[in-house]
């Protein structure tokens, strides 16, 4: 599968062609589907209409979106009109009934809900029974401080049911155009938007996801708004009357409509759904309002940055530092090399600030005051972050990304909106440079935490338009076991094993240790196998974090057939890897994105009992296409009556298609296969 | 001009610390992540209709893990409980004064679409004081107004593991007139205070000295039924206008009953169709299934919690236009309409939940979350008498059936005279099977294809009937894979049936599997573990002495044969000797013999019991996780096929 993308802008005359799935070809004409809001088609009630849709548990029939822009007074406003119809096949379905409206509101200006209609038609004895959804039963919550949600339901809802409601969003937020989604996690038959833009605005198009458009046409037209001023006295006290008055603009009229669109399924190793979905996306790039010339709203990167490096919430805080000059002072003086001296200024920061979990890239206040209240967000964090390495005498950079939760930046698009994160950058002569964030204690300078492992970041440089970052991690998800066994004639295993765990296995077993502690982490490692015995551990470097962390402990294992046998089969390999592989289902749509790198490495030396020789495994190498991975595993006699045998695991790419899915789930089979072959221990003839 | 200088003269004298972290007792340190300096509440009982809850709370957290749950406060609030304030304050590891809350600083958020409700008025205060640095302290301080005097405030100050208490105390003041009603939990001696009586007004005391912290344990009861508590509830109480008394379950009964009274009048046209089934379906057990299949095809669950809406439940008609409402509304509207069809049916409140512990009896109060209904049919003839329960809230639930979500519990009947105890339905071990037929054929190579065919009846197709009736067929395949414990396969085909049993629920699972690599390869040999899919985990070893009693799951039968077909070139060399044991646990057996037509034959059957109730001494579980360990021994048998010369 090709992903598309779509980049438009809506000047005419900046209009590029559309690449569809690779080639640029117009879609075929499709007949645009109609329908009378009110009136269900006697088609929607035929069972043989929806035998294709068996797995499903609800259609959308028919999704249709309008927005156009209106006068409030003086104002433009978004005007969003929507009409759903949809059919329920199950009882699994009845959620999709259930709909909720968020509602921005901030200050004056406000998203508000109008016209809210709605229908249930029920088939009952041949004749089709229509319910309307009294608006009584619709409710308002407050959710948060800015967030108010409209949420209906809509009665009678039964098997074979077709819903259809409609409403109308106004809002004075240009800003917040909001996406058309074609897709949704069950089968749309038929989604389809239209959006009708003058030319008094200037909004960037983004096409996401898999799926191809049926339809895409736009035309030049004229619409009218009507300009309302409000009467009252001049400041001379003059009075002056309201007015009304027509004006008239050219306006371009986007038609966008997609068939048949599959469900969307979330699948392991993701980064978000978002990422995936087909949808369009609309930025307000610029204004162009008779009289004020063409304002540059968020039309390329040296104007986001330099909105931004001014901004209270941003760059004017990133020299105000002087709060932090005692503390700095003594760490300046012990370091001279700036690596070292920005690991001690990010865990100056990491000791005195706490992140809360939110992720932004602006600050929520001074920086001060975090540092003070030792709590922040991700951006009062790093900004401190930044701050304090100036403070240092370090040229640290603002970098800013959107975390794998919030998807994928598109770099195409000069648009603030698509991050929520910040981060800073530290060059270090050379080519070299340090990606710098003191959210995650428990992680070493110079490794993002895992949620901001999104391919790329956007530099944030003063009188420049910065540049993209990559974002790749140099530490990689790394856990090594060295494993010293005896085996005695019985069977039963002694010995020692000593694991280590680095870069963001690391961090991921010293999160789990902080969270159970030393008892429970071991009890819960030797309940992962079958007659495991713990007599004695110890955990090293936990809280070094720039160092792997370590656990030695001495392991035993009873045989499960007590008594001397003439033969042992022994798999010890299998003991410490993976217990299955983590790709299970045999079919994937979309890439897995694991974020880092990946390195599994297990040693075992045996002692075999006195008088015992043992028939090995064959060595094996499996290789990944284009050097996506490897696998090797060796097993030899090293000296008599002991035996070595490794195992080592590399996945060189954060990222795989999903075209290489296959070859990545072959190649763990692959190795789990290798690891389970058993040893054949004998006594010598 | 003064007003500077005072200012500054109290900056002169920094406030003493408070709660430095080095007073703490090592004891209780030990295992923690945080300790509970004190949690003292106290209940004010302003009159029948409004009662004061001030809690102050202040706790050490020692380290990271205990951050999240402890360095923040959530207060609920709602239509019927006004949050006066809710103050707060950090302090560092020595206890001096880090930064006190701003009321800007406290959040305020509606519960909208948490677990599955339209609308609720249900909100929560939070206020985040995590620190980066351990240890700290944290002091908050609330106060909530109450006008729902049904549910008193509970004072439970050590609930979660890892967590130790220094100690605690609970005051309530009550007029002498609307006495005070509690039960104490597992309580220490002398933590109780004899009440006081001044003027109109009595006043109950109870402390709570210091305790370690406590771990939670395999197959235990929750830490809640473990530590000490005060449960409070009213004598007498008023709701909104609607007066109560829980002297008795039968008095609080009543006044559900009052409160849903009037409510469950029918349309005209459907109290004839209901009545119609009284011609149609004279037998009333049919008939009821008949009225249940009417409810689950037209019907669904919406909830809507709003002020007394959360206890009373919205008039029948209004299910009977919208098609839906909440677990009340559904149960009220049922009720109506088995009345309509002639069979009279009680409303019941029960505590839902596989988790849900059980109602406390011995002490009248709300400790419901649910409503079910409870049909009796030993009035009208029938043979054999029984009752029947209904759940309204599922479309999909089998007619009678009461799973681990409502069943083996009691249940609180709201009936014309008040409410009665009763208990739900139980389920033994034959009611609690999973049959399983699994045919493997090996290939050479050591990799196998697979038929197997599960069939699940009472609480073990649980989950099953869920996935049956909720999942797509491609989430159906998600699940299944995500809980085969095997290295690496593909299930090749799937499909999910009803296959009920007599008189219980039951599923089928039909799946094709191919097993990339099914045995062992040692050399000319292959091992193979013929317990493919119904092997049993051994429990963890336990460290130290165990403090929880032991609580048994379910018993339950689980019945597996296995057919290996061996692959011509292969030979048996090995096979395991047949197990077999019995206990006050249970009985297992597994055999593996070859069949005169070469296929090999593994058949294993356990049997689970469940002495003593379910609930156990903690010195029981040594024996139990013997029987345990023993199980999975058995099931890790293994055969052993070799290469043939030929």
């Amino acid at each position: 599968m090709v992903k598309k993308l779509l980049f438009l802008s809506l000047f005419a005359a900046r209009l590029l062609a559309l690449p569809s799935l690779g080639q640029a070809q117009q879609p075929t004409p499709v007949k645009v589907v109609e329908i009378k809001f009110g009136k269900p088609e006697p088609a929607d009630f035929e069972a043989r209409n929806f035998v294709a849709d068996s797995a499903a548990s609800a259609v959308v029939l028919y999704d249709f979106g309008n927005t156009r822009f209106r006068l409030n007074g003086t104002s433009f406003q978004l005007e969003s009109e929507r009409i759903t119809r949809i059919k329920i096949l199950k009882k699994a379905g009845y959620d999709v009934a259930t709909v909720e409206v968020p509602l921005y509101h901030k200050d004056l200006s406000e998203e508000k809900i109008t016209g809210l209609k709605g229908f249930t038609y029920n088939e009952v004895g041949g004749k089709i029974e229509k319910v309307k959804l009294e608006t009584g039963q619709a409710f308002t919550e407050e959710r948060t401080k800015n967030v108010k949600v409209r949420k209906f339901t809509l009665p009678n809802v039964r098997e074979g049911a077709v819903i259809e409601y409609t409403y109308t969003v106004t809002s004075d937020f240009l800003f917040n155009f909001q996406d058309w989604t074609f897709q949704r996690e069950i089968p749309t038959r038929w989604s389809e938007f239209r959006a009708t833009i003058p030319e008094y605005f200037d909004y960037k198009l983004l096409m996401r996801g898999y799926q191809p458009l049926a339809l895409q046409a736009q035309e030049q037209v004229q619409t009218q708004y009507n300009l309302h001023t409000e009467g009252g006295m001049t400041d001379r006290g003059q009075h002056v009357s309201s007015e009304n008055e027509t004006i008239s603009a050219r306006a371009t009229s986007y038609h966008w409509a997609m068939q048949n669109v599959p469900a969307l399924r979330e699948e392991p190793f993701m980064t978000t759904p978002s990422d995936y979905v087909a949808r369009i996306n609309f930025e307000l790039a610029g204004e162009n309002i008779p009289g004020r010339g063409y304002q540059n709203v968020a039309g390329n990167w040296e104007k986001i940055n330099a909105d931004l490096l001014a901004s209270d919430e941003f760059g004017s805080q990133l020299d105000r530092a002087g709060f932090l000059s005692e503390a700095i002072k003594p760490l300046v003086a012990q370091y001279s090399d700036p690596a070292e001296r920005a690991a001690a200024v990010r865990e100056l920061i990491v000791k005195n600030v706490k992140y809360d979990g939110t992720n932004r890239y602006s600050a929520s206040g001074p920086l001060k005051k975090s540092y003070e209240l030792h709590r922040g967000t991700a951006a009062d964090v790093n900004l401190l972050l930044i701050a304090a390495l100036r403070q240092a005498g370090l040229a640290a950079q603002p970098v800013l990304l959107s975390t794998r939760a919030h998807g994928r930046v598109d770099a195409n698009f000069p648009q603030l909106q698509q991050f929520n994160y910040v981060v800073g950058l530290l060059p270090l002569g050379g080519d070299q440079e340090l990606l710098l964030d003191a959210t995650e204690p428990l992680l070493p300078c110079g490794a993002l935490p895992t949620r901001c492992l999104n391919q790329t970041g956007r530099l944030v440089a003063k009188g420049t338009e910065g540049r993209w970052v990559s974002l790749a991690p140099r530490h990689a998800l790394s856990h090594y076991q060295q494993v010293t066994l005896a085996v005695d004639e019985q069977g039963n295993l002694t010995g020692q094993v000593h694991e280590e765990y680095s870069g963001y296995a690391g961090a991921a077993a010293r999160e789990k240790l902080q969270q159970l502690g030393e008892k429970k982490y071991v009890t819960e490692l030797a309940g992962r196998h079958a007659s495991w015995e713990l007599p004695s551990y110890k955990f090293n470097q936990v809280s070094q974090v720039d160092k792997p962390l370590t656990l030695n402990y001495e392991l035993r294992r009873a045989a499960s057939a007590p008594g001397a046998a003439r033969e042992l089969y022994l798999n010890p390999l299998a003991m410490f890897g993976e217990s299955g592989n983590p790709f299970q289902h045999a079919q994937r749509l979309y890439p897995v994105d694991f974020g880092t790198t990946l390195q599994e490495v297990i040693m075992v030396t045996l002692t075999l009992p006195a008088g015992y020789t043992a028939e090995l495994p064959k060595p094996a190498v499996v290789e990944m296409p284009d050097k996506g991975g490897r696998y090797i595993f060796t097993a030899a006699t090293t000296s008599p009556g002991t035996v070595q045998l490794v195992s080592r695991l590399s996945l060189n790419k954060p990222i795989y298609g999903a075209e290489e899915y296959a070859s990545l789930r072959e190649f763990y089979r692959l190795a789990l296969a290798k690891q389970a072959e058993a040893l054949v221990v004998k006594k010598n003839e | 001009m003064l007003l500077p200088v005072f200012a500054s003269l109290t900056l002169l004298v920094p406030p003493a610390p408070k709660y430095p972290a080095d007073a703490i007792a090592p004891a209780l340190r030990e295992n923690a992540h945080a300790v509970v300096r004190a949690f003292d509440k106290v209940v004010t009982v302003k009159s029948a209709g409004q009662l004061v809850e001030t809690v102050h709370r202040v706790v050490t957290v020692l380290d990271e893990a205990g951050s999240d749950d402890y360095g923040r406060e959530v207060v609920y609030y709602d239509a019927l409980n006004r949050i006066n304030y809710l103050h707060g304050a950090v302090y560092d590891a020595q206890g001096n004064l880090l930064h006190q809350l701003r009321p800007a600083e406290v959040h305020d958020q509606g519960l909208g679409s948490a677990g599955g409700s339209l609308m609720t008025d249900v909100r929560v205060r939070y206020a985040d004081l995590r620190q980066p640095a351990t240890p700290y302290t944290v002091e908050f301080d609330y106060e909530v107004t109450s006008a729902n005097t049904l549910f008193y405030p509970d004072w439970q100050p050590q609930h979660d593991e890892n967590v130790s208490l220094e100690g605690a105390t609970l005051q309530v003041t009550t007029p002498t007139a609307l006495p005070l009603r509690f039960e104490e939990q597992l309580l220490p001696a002398g933590a109780a205070s004899p009440p006081v009586v001044a003027g109109s007004q009595t006043t109950y005391r109870w402390r709570l000295p210091a305790a370690p912290a406590v771990e939670e344990e395999p197959l235990a009861p929750a830490l809640s039924a473990l530590l000490p508590a005060v449960h409070l509830a009213p004598a007498t109480f008023e709701v909104q206008g609607y007066a109560g008394s829980l002297a008795s379950w039968q008095s609080l009964g009543q006044w559900v009953y009052e409160l849903g009274k009037g409510r469950d009048v029918l349309p005209p046209a459907l109290t004839a169709k209901m009545a119609q089934l009284l011609v149609t379906s004279p037998d009333p057990r049919e008939r009821a299934r008949k009225v249940y299949e009417f409810l689950q095809g037209s019907t669904r669950y919406v909830s809507v919690q709003l002020g007394l809406g959360g206890w009373q439940t919205s008039p029948a008609t209004s299910v009977a236009t919208g098609g839906y409402g909440d677990c009340k509304a559904l149960s009220n509207y049922t009720c109506a309409l088995l009345k309509a069809a002639g069979l009279p049916a009680y409303v019941a409140l029960v505590g839902a939940g596989a988790d849900h512990a059980d109602v406390r009896t011995g002490f009248p109060s709300s400790q419901f979350n649910h409503a079910i209904l409870c049909l009796p049919l030993a009035g009208h003839g029938t043979t054999p008498a029984d009752t029947v329960w209904l759940e309204c809230t599922s479309q999909t639930e089998a007619f009678g059936y009461m799973g681990s979500f409502t069943g083996n519990r009691h249940a609180l009947l709201l009936t014309p005279e008040g409410g009665r105890l009763v208990a739900t339905p139980r389920y033994g071990a034959q009611a609690n099977r999973q049959q399983r037929r699994t045919d493997l054929w090996l290939d050479p190579s050591g990799g196998a294809k697979a038929t197997v065919r599960t069939q699940r009846l009472g609480l073990a197709q649980d989950r099953y009937a869920q996935l049956l009736h909720e999942a797509d067929p491609e989430e159906q395949k998600k699940y299944v894979s995500n809980h085969l414990r095997l290295s690496h396969f593909t299930v090749t085909s799937l499909r999910l049936a009803p296959a009920p049993g007599p008189a219980l629920p039951g599923v089928v699972e039909v799946m094709g599997l191919e097993l990339a690599s099914m045995g062992t390869a040692a050399g000319r040999r292959l091992l193979l573990e013929p317990n493919v899919l119904g092997r049993l985990g051994a429990l963890p070893n336990q460290v130290g002495a165990r403090q929880a009693p032991l609580a048994l799951p379910p018993a339950a039968l689980y019945q597996d044969t296995v057919r290996l077909h061996v692959p011509t070139g292969f030979q048996v060399e090995n096979l395991p000797a047949p197990a077999q044991f019995t206990t006050a646990y249970g009985t297992y057996s597994s055999t593996c013999t070859a069949l005169p037509d070469g296929t090999l034959q593994y058949v294993r059957q356990l049997e689970t019991r469940r002495p003593g109730g379910g609930t156990l001494p903690a010195a029981k579980y040594g024996e139990y996780r013997d029987f345990r360990r023993k199980i999975s021994q058995a099931d890790n048998a293994q055969v052993v096929l070799v290469k043939t010369d030929a």
